[in-house]
């Protein structure tokens, strides 16, 4: 148990250090690609700020002070938990933030839970099974997780919404505005995960104790269930990183795409005005998230594989 | 659905924009043209267009879509063109125009000009009240001018409209005096914008920065609910009395209960939320769309040019060769096909453009519209007198054993618009090599600042008043790190003196005859090329009545708008 919490109190540590590091690289990458912020709190081409405001938005921002002080000023406020403000907004970035949360939220574990329950089934019922089902399965999803989410979510508005009619094609009113976000959210997560859950069945039912608990006279869906899916299972919480990412990446189209709040339109929005403490927020709680699914994936890990514990 | 090719047309429009680039910046280069054949050299649109022709029926939810959330509601420090009929809801002015351009009373019901038009007297309106239930009066004005003047309040643009307003003073609890250092012929007409409706001033002393969520205004609606990225519900002030006298027939309530606004980025989307009834109204209704919604008799579509100046592309760095050579500016100006650019672009909505003053805008004059018409012959011809007679291997002209090329800076996306590559081809046949440089917006405004372009892509500018033509061709405003319209770089005396007298002057005459002169010496000097008018386009249901719009703005002035029971069958 000591070990277990010398390890969480270690990835803590270096879960500090990697938000260190995203919120610095952001703060580089958002200044060496040019454009003077204080024209950019302005309000960039429809805009006239006289020199005299140009003037006091560089002041009261900071953007007077050379570069590694706006930097030191930044990290400062970090550290007590400061976002700042939003330039093009002028509220703070954490309110900000939390107004489009519960949305992106609501909609990812939807997304997300459909993609695990769907993949699982798929994969078991596909693992080890005749050829042709197997290269048709395996075919479709080499497809689906190639096709780039924005054209997925455009050919489900044009079939179902405005063809047949079934499915609303923007806002949020109720679950019917959730179907199709869901569906262009989880289909590519779905193509990969089965992918992997059904390698590590082929490898799984190969194994002795599979032909044991066959010996025993349990059904091939038994054995399935109840032997096989368990260990399967435990690449499935490895690879809840890259469903977060691939998750929170699709959100940015998603919720463009279909007018849906969230942290994904507030993100595009937030870098295509060059509201830098939106961007950098944003940054900081995608790579917060981050770091505590990697904990929970750690710990979670240790306890279904006791192996990891020594390892 | 109706039309299967316009709809093709916005799946890649959405295409385009869900994969790449700010959709701002896209709008603003999506903007085209209406065939010249039919243009009248001055457009009037009709007094009805503006104000209120019978009266309504109160009740009923609004329901709109519209593309852009600006993040805040306090409009004075915005520049946004998306938020001018918002304000409309929230907020009054001291002023309102009419349909000629005219000032006509609003919360001041009357005004006097002192004769070296530095000091206004404003007479006001008695009885009005903020919904926070704070009376207006002389201290209000005051308080929100100070508050626009005030760089500290980091407006984008306001700031910049009423630069030669220096205090007011408050003479009596009705009258306000405003103090001006030096005469402004256009102080009334921007007091009239939407970007200058008035806030209540205890929220300015006890709460600004929550104007930014509840803005607090006297207008016809109340902000029920802001959701960022998601909508705004305005609820009718019962209480409410006080609308323009020229456009609205009631002094009384807006009609509607409630307006319901929905924040839609696509295009395309929007067009299907209005022909399935989820919307009633839409606003930056898709130009390519707009032959289906004229051919549904559910529904009405709008158009209407917006005062000011008109779209350009490109804008010449006159400062940089070789576009320092007029010659070469008017070669290219003639050398592209608007017509055709439009009918790219606008489908067919938007009217071509060869001059600089929108063809609604008082004092335009028609003129000087031709000058700078359509003509590769007259083109090529310029090219030859300034000395580019020389050709190389690929067909374009030389001249001591240079190329004719230039680089136009746009916006970074997957693909460049289709606009810059019209204009390639134009150019490649008056043997003009056109390169197309995409970058990030960031560079672009890096370089405009530092003079390192020779082109700059597409833009407008709009206002209610010739004044247009000082902010972004009058030499004052080019200046290094300042974000000035004037990104032609154009000093040109006889110019901004002409723009100078205009703005000092009172008298109607001598303003056409200023205003006549500068539009003139425009098309000789041809800092950008004009190329089609800068459109407003909406579309609604045909059950919602009494859409009349903004004569500042062009765009729906909402107070008087009403539904009828909508036939669904």
């Amino acid at each position: 148990m000591k070990t277990l919490l010398r390890r969480i109190l270690w990835r803590l540590v270096a879960g500090l250090g990697v938000l260190w590091g995203a919120a610095t690289l952001t703060f580089v990458v958002i200044n060496v690609t040019g454009g003077d912020p204080a024209l950019a709190i302005l309000g960039g081409a429809e805009a006239v700020p006289t020199p005299a405001v140009l003037a006091r938005v560089r002041q009261d921002y900071h953007l007077d002070k050379p570069l590694y002080q706006q930097y030191l000023i930044y990290v400062a406020k970090l550290a007590r938990g400061d976002l700042g403000e939003s330039y093009r907004l002028r509220i703070p970035v954490a309110r900000a933030i939390a107004q489009q949360l519960g949305s992106t939220v609501e909609l990812g574990l939807w997304a997300g839970s459909t993609a695990v329950f769907v993949s699982v089934l798929l994969a078991i019922f596909t693992a080890r099974r005749a050829r042709w089902l197997r290269s048709a399965s395996s075919g479709t999803e080499l497809v689906a997780s190639s096709i780039p989410g924005f054209v997925l979510g455009i050919t489900f508005l044009l079939l179902f919404s405005f063809q047949l009619h079934w499915l609303p094609a923007s806002g949020q009113h109720g679950w019917k505005t959730m179907v199709l976000p869901i569906l262009t959210l989880a289909i590519p997560l779905i193509a990969v995960l089965t992918q992997v859950l059904r390698h590590q069945l082929d490898e799984i039912l190969e194994q002795p104790f599979i032909t044991t608990a066959r010996a025993r006279g349990m059904s091939e869906t038994g054995v399935r269930f109840r032997h096989a899916l368990r260990h399967a299972l435990i690449p499935l919480v490895t690879l809840s990183g890259f469903i977060f990412a691939s998750l929170f990446g699709g959100a940015v189209i998603t919720e463009t795409l279909f007018a849906r709040q969230g942290v994904g339109r507030l993100m595009v929005d937030a870098t295509s005005n060059k509201d830098v403490p939106l961007v950098l927020g944003i940054t900081m709680l995608a790579a917060a998230i981050y770091v505590v699914v990697n904990l929970a994936v750690d710990v979670i890990n240790t306890f279904i594989d006791p192996r990891v514990k020594t390892a | 659905m109706k039309a299967r090719g316009p709809q093709i047309g916005a799946l890649f429009s959405a295409l385009l924009l869900a994969g790449c680039a700010p959709s701002e910046k896209v709008e603003t280069t999506v903007r085209s043209t209406v065939s010249s054949a039919t243009i009248d050299p001055i457009l009037a649109y009709p007094a009805s267009d503006y104000q209120e022709a019978a009266s309504g029926r109160d009740g009923g939810t609004l329901r709109i879509s519209t593309p852009i959330d600006n993040g805040t509601l306090d409009l004075n420090l915005l520049a946004d063109t998306s938020t001018k009929w918002i304000g409309r809801l929230i907020f009054d002015n001291l002023v309102y125009l009419d349909h000629e351009g005219n000032v006509t009373p609003w919360l001041a019901t009357s005004w006097t000009v002192s004769p070296d038009g530095k000091t206004y007297v404003f007479t006001l309106r008695q009885g009005v009240t903020f919904s926070d239930g704070t009376p207006f009066d002389a201290e209000a004005v005051r308080a929100n001018l100070a508050r626009i003047r005030d760089p500290a309040t980091h407006a984008r643009m306001t700031t910049a409209y009423i630069a030669p307003y220096v205090d007011g003073t408050v003479i009596d609890r009705f009258t306000f005096q405003a103090n001006l250092r030096e005469p402004y012929s256009a102080f009334l007409n921007v007091l009239a914008q939407s970007w200058f409706g008035l806030v209540s001033p205890k929220a300015i002393r006890e709460n600004p920065k929550g104007l930014a969520d509840r803005p607090i205004g006297t207008g016809p609606f109340i902000v029920e609910s802001y959701t960022r990225q998601q909508g705004i519900t305005f609820i009718k002030r019962p209480d409410y009395a006080w609308p323009p006298p020229y456009m609205h027939r009631r002094q009384g309530p807006a009609y509607l209960d409630r307006i319901e606004v929905e924040f839609v980025p696509e295009a395309l989307l929007r067009y299907t939320a209005l022909v399935s009834g989820q919307a009633d109204l839409i606003t930056e209704a898709p130009p390519q769309n707009a032959a289906s919604i004229r051919a549904d008799p559910r529904l009405v579509f709008s158009s209407r040019v917006n005062l000011g100046n008109p779209v350009r592309n490109p804008t010449f760095n006159v400062t940089q060769p070789p576009f320092d050579d007029g010659r070469i500016r008017q070669a290219v100006a003639r050398a592209i096909d608007r017509e055709a650019i439009a009918q790219l672009i606008g489908f067919g909505e938007y009217r071509v453009k060869a001059d600089f003053l929108s063809a609604n805008t008082r004092y335009y004059d028609p003129a000087f519209r031709d000058v700078l018409r359509y003509d590769p012959v007259a083109a090529n011809r310029l090219l030859d007198e300034a000395g580019w007679t020389g050709h190389d291997a690929a067909g374009y002209r030389m001249k001591d054993g240079r190329r004719l090329s230039a680089e136009i800076l746009a916006v970074e996306s997957a693909t460049p618009s289709a606009a810059n590559v019209a204009l390639q081809s134009d150019l490649k046949k008056i043997g003009f090599e056109l390169r197309i440089v995409q970058l990030p917006q960031g560079q672009i405004t890096d370089r405009r600042a530092a003079n390192q372009y020779q082109l700059l892509g597409g833009g407008y500018w709009h206002t209610n008043t010739p004044d247009g033509l000082f902010i972004v061709y009058h030499g004052e405003q080019v200046s290094p790190r300042y974000s000035g319209q004037n990104s032609s770089r154009l000093q040109d005396p006889q110019l901004d003196d002409l723009l100078t007298r205009a703005r000092h002057a009172t008298d109607p005459a001598v303003l056409r005859d200023l205003y006549s002169q500068a539009q003139r010496r425009l098309t000789v000097l041809v800092p950008a090329v004009p190329l089609y008018e800068n459109h407003t386009m909406i579309a609604y249901r045909r059950h919602v009545h009494g859409v009349v719009h903004d004569t500042s703005h062009n765009t729906p002035f909402l107070a008087c708008a009403w539904l009828a029971e909508e036939d669904r069958s």
